[in-house]
């Protein structure tokens, strides 16, 4: 039994199953974490006293950690025209520097953790903290999971690509999707938890 | 065989699955309702029967405690509304209809169906363990506000836990229903042939998709809050037992309401708006005419999808969030009961005239419209601010949203499973029970809900544990309580029949032909029932018509299907 449409574009919808269901789940995303950014909002301007945030947490590794997840999605994106234009190793490379730049980003976030742990920062201190912990580590999850995939994607799930490639390239792009999504996530948090 | 009937990825078996479940959780949430009714009508007593093995401390002599009482209530609550009705109009009659009806072989993602039926089970089992844990289960209410739900006892934390369960479950669920509808459609089946039932599954999938997550991200917060210590919904200065609490405080207990409602809002919508696709699917084919103003249905329930996203805030007008937010609040409330209100008096013009088969599935889809009128009637004191505030939190709102959910989506639940259980095991069900089972919970079911509506406008406050008896102005009405248990209990009899008429008519049930109600949906028209293990259709239907073309002018019968390219 085929399920119809799941590669194939449906002529009067214009998309795939792949696609139409990766933009509903950003969809539902973006309201997890509106939910999250609107808490925040209304804790900030019911307080009393907020905090220095860039005083607090480590803005000069984020930085660098956004510009990290820049580049993933630079290579994601790219990796994306490769499969299009049948360059197979080209592909797998920058799927392998994509997931590779997500792990890097891993690091550092845990290297900020263990600092602000150390300088015994905890997620009780205050709504900040907590909120920055809460957020981050939400986001960080997000980014495991999206390694997973793309790691799976430019090793043992590459098998799909030699029986049905349509339907891989549909797999590929809807984790570029979901890795953007991610990026964009990431440069909210960066601007409202860092630089605010 | 793990594969056919375990882990399935056949939408009828999932279905099916979702079916089962939900139908024991809905008779687990029951039977809570059952035993506390006992506390109600007779407080302090012991329970009989089955008071000695509610445990020690729970109910020691069988004597329900307040605590034990305020557990029944909270999880009769979630259980009721999260793991019960929800599945099973939406996991159940969803997934096993929506491929059906619109002529598709299976739904879009079928490892992504079968992911979200093992979520919601492991969601659901989460919530009953919490039954055993120490302190018992969530008793802070199905709505858990803070501070009360963050100083709760363990159970609170499991509750939190399988809410996250049961969300990701909703996620996985809509996103194929929504894919499946939009792109598996038959050829010809275009926006406008659509059954109703479909255009309320889809406006439905789109609000557990989208009115969700701010739960799941409430219940993050308020997991930390629980077991980092945070203080997101903690404000400063609170004492809690006499002793000032330890936190950084700080936080805001009405952002949590304003996350739950949010979601909680288009969740009553998700209750009522498969019940009213299922209504509608049974008057159009029991009256034998097309359904009255189908297109205005369609672009009523639409619009009720998109404004019970801003309706949330009329549940916290005794908040003092302040009267610019409530006048906002309640414009917008006056707003939705329009389209609820064109949906059934279109349901009803649609009983004009029509020459109507009474059976058992449109005896309860009449009786929903009854009921959902007093229910959606009794809830406009309810939207207004100024008379919200004598009524809020008395048993009036607890008649009111149990006469939207109980009479109104059980009954039409009811409907829709007399009426396809054809469709799922090739029989029928017994009329003669069928007849007692609506008859006995008609009756039953108003015997327990109008009275709180009385009990209600006296006054009587909604969470007293003795039912009101310490209180001079609810103990003339006690004799109300008591009729009202009398009546619960009644009705627990009354689904006897129809459990039993479910198991026997597997075996006994009239066999029944491929379209026993002489339908015209694509289900019955062009599917063999029942239907076949994998791929539902011999080949895919074409359609070629709208979807209720009933006793249509010089046709040869009084139903033309779909997919019949002859008049």
């Amino acid at each position: 039994m085929e399920i119809p449409y799941t590669a194939s574009v449906r002529p009067d919808t214009g998309v795939t199953n792949q696609k139409l269901g990766m933009w509903l789940f950003l969809a539902s995303e973006v309201m997890l974490f509106g939910s999250l950014f609107s808490s925040y909002a209304l804790l900030r301007s019911g307080a009393m006293t907020w905090p220095d945030q860039s005083s607090i947490v480590n803005v000069r590794l984020a930085t660098v950690n956004t510009a990290v997840l820049i580049a993933s999605s630079v290579a994601i994106l790219r990796a994306v025209a490769a499969l299009r234009g049948g360059n197979i190793a080209r592909f797998r490379a920058l799927m392998a520097a994509t997931a590779t730049l997500g792990i890097i980003f891993l690091a550092i976030k845990s290297v900020e953790y263990r600092g602000e742990l150390a300088e015994g920062l905890r997620p009780s201190t205050n709504n900040f903290v907590g909120l920055y912990f809460v957020m981050t580590f939400l986001h960080a999850m997000h980014v495991t999971g999206g390694v997973l995939v793309n790691g799976f994607l430019c090793g043992p799930g590459m098998v799909m690509n030699r029986h049905d490639a349509p339907r891989f390239l549909g797999r590929v792009e809807a984790a570029a999707l979901y890795w953007n999504f991610i990026d964009v996530i990431w440069i909210l948090m960066f601007i409202v938890l860092y630089l605010l | 065989m793990f594969r056919k009937y375990i882990f399935s990825l056949d939408h009828k078996v999932i279905g099916l699955q979702y079916a089962l479940t939900s139908l024991c959780f809905l008779l687990i949430g029951f039977s809570l309702a059952v035993v506390f009714r006992w506390q109600l009508a007779y407080p302090g007593q012991p329970v009989p029967i089955i008071g000695r093995w509610l445990g020690e401390l729970n109910a020691p002599g069988g004597v329900v405690l307040p605590e034990f009482y305020n557990q029944l209530v909270a999880m009769h609550g979630t259980i009721m509304v999260f793991l019960a009705v929800v599945p099973l109009s939406v996991g159940a009659f969803g997934n096993y209809l929506i491929p059906l009806q619109i002529g598709a072989p299976d739904m879009a993602f079928p490892r992504l169906n079968m992911a979200s039926y093992w979520t919601y089970l492991a969601g659901g089992l989460v919530m009953l363990v919490s039954f055993f844990v120490s302190g018992g289960a969530p008793n802070s209410g199905w709505t858990s506000y803070p501070p009360l739900a963050v100083f709760a006892t363990l159970g609170q934390t499991f509750w939190l836990v399988g809410m996250f369960l049961l969300i990701v479950s909703a996620l996985f669920g809509s996103v194929n229903t929504i894919t499946t509808i939009v792109q598996l459609r038959a050829p010809g089946l275009t926006w406008f042939r659509l059954p109703f039932f479909i255009w309320a599954q889809l406006v439905t999938a789109f609000l557990l998709l989208l009115a969700f997550p701010p739960l799941q991200g409430a219940a993050i917060l308020q997991f930390a809050d629980r077991v980092l210590g945070t203080s997101f919904f903690m404000p400063s200065g609170l004492f809690s037992g006499g002793q000032a609490v330890n936190r950084a405080g700080g936080g805001n207990p009405l952002l949590w309401q304003h996350l739950f409602w949010f979601l909680a809002h288009p969740e009553v919508y998700v209750l009522i708006l498969p019940a009213m696709g299922i209504v509608g699917e049974i008057i159009a084919n029991n009256t034998r005419k097309p359904l009255w103003g189908y297109r205005v249905m369609v672009y009523a329930i639409i619009f009720l999808g998109f404004m019970s996203f801003a309706v949330w805030a009329h549940h916290m007008f005794l908040t003092g969030m302040g009267t610019v937010i409530s006048a906002f609040f309640q414009t917008t409330t006056m707003i939705i009961s329009v389209p609820s209100v064109i949906i059934l008096t279109a349901l009803l013009l649609s009983l004009y005239g029509g020459s109507i088969r009474f059976n058992t599935p449109m005896l309860f889809a009449l009786a929903f419209l009854p009921m959902f009128g007093i229910g959606g009637l009794s809830g406009l004191p309810l939207g207004l601010a100024a008379s919200d505030i004598p009524l809020h939190d008395t048993m009036y709102v607890v008649g009111h949203f149990h006469y939207v959910v109980a009479p109104g989506t059980i009954f039409a639940l009811f409907a829709g499973i007399y009426y396809w259980y054809p469709k799922v095991t090739g029989r029928m069900m017994n009329e003669a029970l069928g007849w007692i089972h609506f008859g006995g919970s008609f009756l039953c079911m108003n015997g327990i809900l109008f009275p709180m509506l009385i009990l209600g406008l006296a006054g009587v406050n909604r969470r007293l544990y003795d039912g009101g008896m310490q209180y001079a102005l609810a103990q003339p009405l006690h004799n109300l309580q008591v009729g009202m248990s009398y009546a619960a209990w009644a009705l627990a009899l009354f689904q006897l029949p129809f459990i039993w008429n479910v198991f026997a008519s597997l075996k006994f049930g009239r066999v029944a032909d491929a379209n026993p109600w002489q339908a015209t949906t694509l289900e019955w028209a062009a599917a063999p029932t029942p239907p076949l293990a994998h791929g539902n259709f011999e080949t895919i239907p074409a359609v070629y018509r709208p979807a209720y073309e009933y006793s249509v002018p010089g046709a040869a019968d009084d139903f033309v299907p779909q997919n019949s390219t002859s008049v």
